[in-house]
């Protein structure tokens, strides 16, 4: 890490710790004082690549290798366009091509393939997708909602811990303070010797120290409702995922019986199997029974399974 | 002898049984007919081992439906090899007594390094060197080119194994790492790639945590082992560390460095490809296009050990676009890459949780969450496509593609702590960045949920309670047994003060004091005139031990001492260590006698055995704390008080406790054994550090050993040494300690045995 070093004036960080090496957009590193003397008037040209540059574009570098930091500084001028997230699409699929396009832009930037056609290409993006672009700006992507939530969570928490503990002190204090107190009102005014009054004060002070510790021990107060939702939660503003499945689609049961073929329920009293049965009874009728479906049933019983041969 | 568990039959390969063994095999049959975990704490040199084998291998026979597999999980190669001999024992008592053949296969699994026969391969020293060359020779390309190219070389092991091996089993019976290898000479085939394929058909598997704990080897060795097995950790009093080790990662400028050499290397071996062969580029391409459908064939079955790094819902997206081509994603590695190197580029100390550094990750180099998440799958992917031979050179940049796929993946339970120097020399720029896991049971949660029982035991687990807690699990049974022992063999003081009643600890205010560094010199000294052969003394840590072992040298003590006993030292170097322990036990073996003084936490403590005249005494000086002004331990203790309701400094004596009792179990390693566990701190004293000693040894301290001064020590010392040299016969053993079967079936005994467990 401290061979690096300015390539123009050839200082290092070995040499003189307080070096600050810059980078503007085409990579390449200057050292802070070199930026100065060469771009007196604001701008010029690369020493390395001879790209014209501007002064107010010079960074500071903030890896070891500039490439990164160039790309970096691609990637988020890339990122502010496509900006896209995984609920514009239906499918993951499609997302996954679009964050591979998308890769593929910033590589291409970074390594000087395609420049002018990739411009173009991000050009028209651009306008194509203008009302997308600024409506996802103010937007989070899910995970990134997610880490917030569970960051203001783990600040909440320590936030909440920091308090009780302060807390828990200043009631510690408090309580001491009033029992020396009491000690000295009571030396003051009471009858009692003072040995013994001592002793009453030492009494009180150990009881004091196990209730503190005692306090200690107990078990700190839930901070989640019974049904597992914490108290105080903030919820995720992400819409749903949509499911695309295709529609449920009935089709009726075909039961294979081996049996000789049954005659329909609306025939059975035509052809006269209903004579044999017990006719239903008004009391019966009333509780959804018909004749018809007792003999069908017995019907069914007892012409399945005619035709299976015993092996 | 022939068992009646509670209705199972059991054999058990010893003539004889020790009541905590037998009530040992009741609970442990209790938590396997629960179909649930277990927490079972048992003194080492009890017989643990044997107990559980020969109770899960009797219940396997009973109930083949119910538990088809056993997974013993031990730590080291010598702790495997133990597990096979003890089940080898077995399963000869077995074939003995029933007469006929056995029909169990059980073998032990352990890395490249262990397994390898190749005569060029086996003979590189380092495992990652052993691993990197293995690959070269038996990836799928490099054996697809051997097709049209018959010099490229592979492994005929590999390719013999390939060939033949998959179609016939391993026959029956009990293979070590030595078998295997017998075997694999013998047939010609990979000893390695065997045992892998064989543990999906083995009865019972013992082989190392790592492979069921480590989500990066997990997913390859262990993916497909059946659910109806049951999961045994043995010596796991420390599974916490292992597992949050498994999840954490450590990146120094040197990694960063390595990284973007590697980079470097991939971008040049993409441009050469394209130039050469793009159609193999494009077949890539098209298949992260479909998604990671290949990784989804594999995980339909569903069974499979779910990977912690990716959730299954990661796996069913696609790769998503921005890294689909290789030289976007080599890119995107960049600059990530770069992001790191001016994280690191620091002058203090920053921490943060994952979300903060991925809003910081995304407003500086405009890396998304989605991205890093497929980082490892995609890198992966890329590698093979490349047809990369050697994969160790890669192993710094799949760590970084590890980290950013764990960062984006957890919000919770990890921390993300930058450091630009070490405590030690604050001076010299090292910056670290910790990507430090808080949770263990992040890692351990699959295997809990994925196994129908789960038994974690070890000697020093106390207290029970905590081990559910940092792991989060509800086990079915946890109990803690004692040793019953027909004379007291374990003699635990408390010495608090010395002979000039100078409070001893080592407590950070006193840690300079001069008398209590003189005490303790004085307290080793007199011990060293009375305790025969070895005495193992621990330190809190190596710069402690360095302190005091200098001052000890100004005083003129470590001169007393050598006029007693030669003096051996313990150094974070391996080789030294095992050289000084080497003499040690030859100080020991000829009668010169012998002290080593050794770091609590160290190897010494941790795996090696003082059986008998190798420790006679044990002193503990101090109380083992972990550095407790480190960040990321600071930052464990406040996730674990958010989390787990777990106090900091419970946790802290949690963690000291275990480490003391794991130190001084080091000398007792059975019931003839006998030896002396000296606590050189006034702070154990204490009942709230007491308590969390084992129950096998707590029973042992009475309110006489609290508190003693030197001199007090040294009585007792004496007095209880010259009890137990007397000569100590089975017999007297036998129907106290050690059963005979007729004795176990006494109403009296089985009464007695059942207030053995302690049930937590």
């Amino acid at each position: 890490m401290d061979d690096q070093g300015c390539p123009r004036c050839k200082t290092t960080k070995y040499r003189n710790p307080s070096l600050k090496l810059m980078v503007n957009v085409c990579g390449h590193t200057l050292c802070e004082n070199c930026v100065d003397m060469l771009f007196v008037r604001g701008s010029g040209n690369c020493v390395q690549c001879d790209t014209p540059l501007r002064k107010s574009n010079f960074r500071l570098q903030l890896f070891e290798d500039p490439a990164i930091d160039k790309e970096v500084e691609i990637r988020k001028r890339v990122l502010k366009i496509y900006n896209k997230r995984d609920f514009d699409f239906s499918s993951l699929r499609e997302y996954n091509d679009y964050l591979e396009q998308v890769e593929e832009i910033v590589y291409n930037l970074t390594n000087n393939v395609d420049v002018e056609r990739t411009k173009q290409i991000m050009e028209q993006y651009q306008r194509e997708n203008r009302d997308v672009i600024q409506r996802n700006k103010v937007k989070l992507t899910r995970e990134q909602e997610e880490l917030e939530e569970i960051l203001l969570l783990e600040q909440q928490d320590t936030e909440q811990r920091r308090l009780e503990t302060l807390q828990e002190e200043q009631r510690q204090l408090q309580a001491k303070r009033k029992n020396k107190q009491a000690l000295l009102d009571e030396l003051e005014r009471s009858q009692l010797p003072a040995s013994i009054l001592l002793a009453q004060h030492k009494d009180r002070a150990a009881q004091l120290e196990t209730q503190i510790e005692k306090q200690k021990q107990s078990v700190k107060p839930t901070t989640i409702f019974s049904t597992g939702i914490p108290k105080g939660q903030t919820v995720s503003l992400a819409p749903v995922i949509r499911v695309e499945e295709v529609l449920y689609k009935y089709q009726p049961i075909n039961v294979e019986t081996y049996g000789p073929p049954l005659p329909e329920l609306e025939q059975l009293d035509r052809l006269g199997y209903l004579n044999h049965v017990r006719t239903a009874t008004p009391q019966d009728l009333a509780g959804g029974y018909t004749s018809e479906l007792a003999c069908h049933r017995a019907l069914q019983d007892a012409f399945s399974g005619l035709f299976t041969s015993l092996v | 002898m022939k068992l009646n568990i509670e209705g199972l039959l059991v054999y058990f390969p010893y003539d004889y049984i020790y009541p905590e063994q037998y009530s040992y095999m009741l609970e442990l049959k209790r938590t396997l007919d629960a179909k649930g975990h277990g927490v079972l704490e048992m003194p080492s040199g009890t017989g643990k081992t044997i107990s559980l084998l020969s109770l899960i291998v009797a219940y396997q026979k009973a109930y083949p439906l119910e538990v088809t597999k056993l997974i013993y999980c031990s730590r080291t190669v010598p702790e495997i090899e133990k597990v096979v001999e003890e089940l080898r024992k077995l399963m000869e008592f077995y074939t003995k007594e029933t007469g006929e053949k056995n029909n169990f296969l059980a073998l032990a699994l352990s890395s490249r390094k262990n397994l390898c026969i190749h005569p060029e391969v086996s003979s590189l020293r380092f495992g990652k060197e052993v691993d990197g060359k293995c690959h070269s020779l038996t990836a799928s390309y490099i054996r697809a080119q051997h097709h049209s190219n018959p010099s490229q070389p592979v492994c005929r092991f590999y390719e013999e194994f390939d060939a033949v091996g998959r179609q016939v089993p391993i026959p029956s019976g009990i293979y070590n790492l030595d078998d295997l290898k017998d075997f694999g000479r013998k047939k010609g085939w990979c000893p390695y790639y065997l045992a892998r394929y064989s543990i999906l058909h083995a009865n019972i598997v013992v082989y190392s945590y790592h492979y069921l704990l480590d989500p990066k080897i997990a997913d390859l060795v262990s993916k497909e082992l059946a659910k109806k097995s049951v999961v045994v950790f043995d010596e796991a009093h420390n599974i916490d560390n292992v597992c949050i080790d498994s999840m954490s990662v450590n990146i120094t400028r040197r990694t960063l460095d390595r990284c973007q050499t590697n980079v470097d290397t991939l971008q040049n071996t993409i441009q050469r490809i394209k130039e050469t062969d793009a159609a193999k580029l494009r077949e890539e391409y098209r298949r992260l296009v479909e998604g990671l459908k290949e990784a989804n064939v594999a995980r339909e079955t569903d069974i499979y050990l779910s990977n912690p790094v990716l959730p299954d819902e990661v796996l069913q997206e696609a790769i998503p676009g921005s890294i689909r081509t290789a030289e976007h994603f080599v890119g995107f590695l960049k600059r990530f890459l770069e992001y790191l190197k001016a994280r690191l580029r620091i002058h203090h100390v920053v921490q943060e949780s994952s979300p903060q550094f991925l809003k910081d990750i995304y407003e500086k180099v405009c890396i998304d969450r989605k991205p890093l998440r497929f980082c490892a799958e995609r890198l992966r992917s890329l590698l093979r496509t490349l047809e990369i031979a050697d994969i160790a050179d890669f192993s710094p940049i799949t760590l970084i593609s590890h980290f950013a796929t764990l960062v984006s993946t957890y919000s919770k339970g990890f921390t993300i702590i930058i450091e630009p120097f070490e405590d030690k020399t604050p001076t010299i720029a090292n910056p670290v960045l910790h990507f430090s896991c808080m949770d263990p049971s992040i890692a351990i949660k699959p295997v809990f949920e994925r196994f129908q029982s789960v038994v974690i035991t070890s000697g020093t687990l106390s207290p029970l309670d905590i081990y559910p807690r940092i792991l989060d699990f509800r086990p079915v049974t946890m109990a803690s047994f004692t040793m019953t022992l027909a004379r007291t063999c374990l003699c635990p003081l408390i010495v608090g003060r010395g002979n000039d009643q100078v409070a001893m600890s080592s407590k950070f205010e006193t840690r300079e004091d001069f008398a209590v560094i003189r005490n303790y010199g004085n307290l080793l000294l007199e011990m060293s005139a009375i305790v025969p052969d070895g005495i193992v003394a621990f330190f809190t840590s190596y710069v402690y031990m360095e302190n005091i072992v200098a001052s000890w040298y100004e005083q003129g003590i470590l001169e007393n001492i050598q006029r007693n006993k030669l003096i051996f030292i313990e150094t974070p170097d391996a080789a030294e260590t095992s050289m000084a322990l080497e003499k040690y036990q030859e100080a020991c073996e000829n009668g010169r006698g012998a002290i080593l003084l050794s770091v609590a936490r160290g190897k010494v403590s941790e795996g090696i055995d003082f059986v008998h005249h190798f420790g006679r005494a044990v002193i503990m000086f101090g109380v083992p704390y972990v550095y407790t002004q480190s960040r990321i331990l600071k930052a464990r203790l406040e996730y674990l008080r958010d989390q787990f309701q777990i106090r900091e400094n419970d946790f802290l004596t949690f963690d000291a406790m275990r480490h003391a009792a794991q130190c001084v179990g080091r000398a007792i390693r059975g019931k003839t054994d006998y030896g002396l566990m000296i606590f050189a701190d006034k702070r154990y004293a204490r009942a709230d550090k007491r308590g969390k000693l084992p129950r096998w040894i707590q029973e042992h301290i009475s309110d006489g050993s609290l508190n003693l001064t030197i001199d007090e020590t040294v009585q007792l010392s004496k007095h209880f040494l010259r009890q137990m040299a007397q000569p100590f016969r089975r017999e007297d053993q036998l129907g106290l300690s050690l059963l005979t079967l007729e004795q176990l079936q006494s109403e009296e005994m089985l009464e007695k045995i059942s207030q053995i467990a302690q049930q937590a």
